[in-house]
């Protein structure tokens, strides 16, 4: 899986690895932004109400 | 030398073996993209582990700061226009408990998830109503934040015990409370804890309570702890703000 795209990543053994970070970072924004924010709520570690529900 | 030479002229050489090396079989393709699957899925659940525990904290906090800038300045604006109505847009006030060692935190309005994720404490409106000390009447002044994560405002609240000071600020006055009583473990369908006369807290008679609530334990929401507190006294807010005993 990883090795295919590092295989089709174009460029030099310095340019694949510079674009496999970039590309890592932009999965890390995504996740952080957009991903975790919403699968927070539907895991159970931050309800510190009490209530009736 | 000579050997490993003829070796790798051999291999070259071969039309056969070559290749298969640089391909390799169905089964063990399947298996190595299984086993990338796992990596893949150990690095998410730890990226979530720091999303929750460091990321919300970095975002909360800074949301908190400049919503608790901008309620001192409301403050110091109001403060030549006299006493003017209770403003709870922004929030309320500032509690402060010594024993968090976690500065003054935030207090706003409600305690949905949109309100608390702020890195703020907020006040109950549901199930049971908060009674506001800013209102003078008898009844429970009930909060609730976050253990971990954005902001974890009451994460160190088993570091309070019976006779620490919980102090709420507000414009014009400090309400001093005292710890009397401590729930280290209920069940988060507990809602008599947020009664005014707090069921379970010891207390029988209408009072000044203050009632703090968050998940326990810790880095999970499985319980909800309860710390209660009594008022004994408040101090007028003088002009350079000074804190009362208790916070110094």
């Amino acid at each position: 899986m990883y090795g295919w795209i590092w295989r089709h990543l174009p460029g030099n053994a310095w340019v694949k690895a510079l674009i496999s970070l970039v590309l890592i970072l932009a999965v890390v924004y995504v996740l952080f932004q957009y991903v975790f924010p919403w699968a927070e709520p539907l895991l159970p570690f931050n309800d510190v109400t009490v209530d009736n529900q | 030398m000579a050997a490993t030479a003829d070796e790798t002229e051999e291999t070259t050489d071969a039309p056969g073996p070559a290749p298969r090396r640089r391909r390799p079989g169905r089964i063990a393709t399947a298996v190595s993209v299984f086993g990338e699957l796992l990596i893949t899925a150990g690095v998410l659940l730890g990226l979530f582990v720091a999303y929750s525990l460091w990321w919300t904290n970095v975002i909360a906090d800074r949301k908190a700061d400049q919503k608790a800038d901008k309620v001192r300045e409301h403050w110091a604006r109001q403060k030549d226009a006299g006493p003017g109505a209770l403003d709870t847009g922004d929030g309320i006030g500032f509690l402060h408990v010594p024993a968090m060692r976690n500065g003054e935190v935030l207090v706003e309005k409600g305690t949905g998830t949109d309100v608390l994720n702020d890195g703020v404490a907020g006040y109950y409106t549901k199930p049971v109503k908060a009674t506001l000390p800013t209102s003078g009447k008898d009844g429970n002044f009930t909060l609730a934040a976050h253990r971990d994560g954005h902001g974890a405002k009451f994460h160190n609240i088993d570091k309070l015990e019976k006779g620490d000071p919980i102090v709420f600020e507000t414009r014009d006055e400090w309400y001093v409370y005292k710890v009397y009583s401590i729930l280290p473990e209920t069940s988060k369908y507990n809602v008599e804890v947020l009664s005014p006369v707090p069921a379970g807290s010891g207390r029988k008679r209408p009072g000044h309570y203050i009632t703090l609530t968050t998940c326990t334990p810790v880095y999970t929401s499985r319980h909800r702890y309860v710390v209660w507190g009594e008022l004994v006294r408040t101090e007028k807010v003088d002009g350079e703000r000074t804190p009362p005993a208790e916070l110094r």
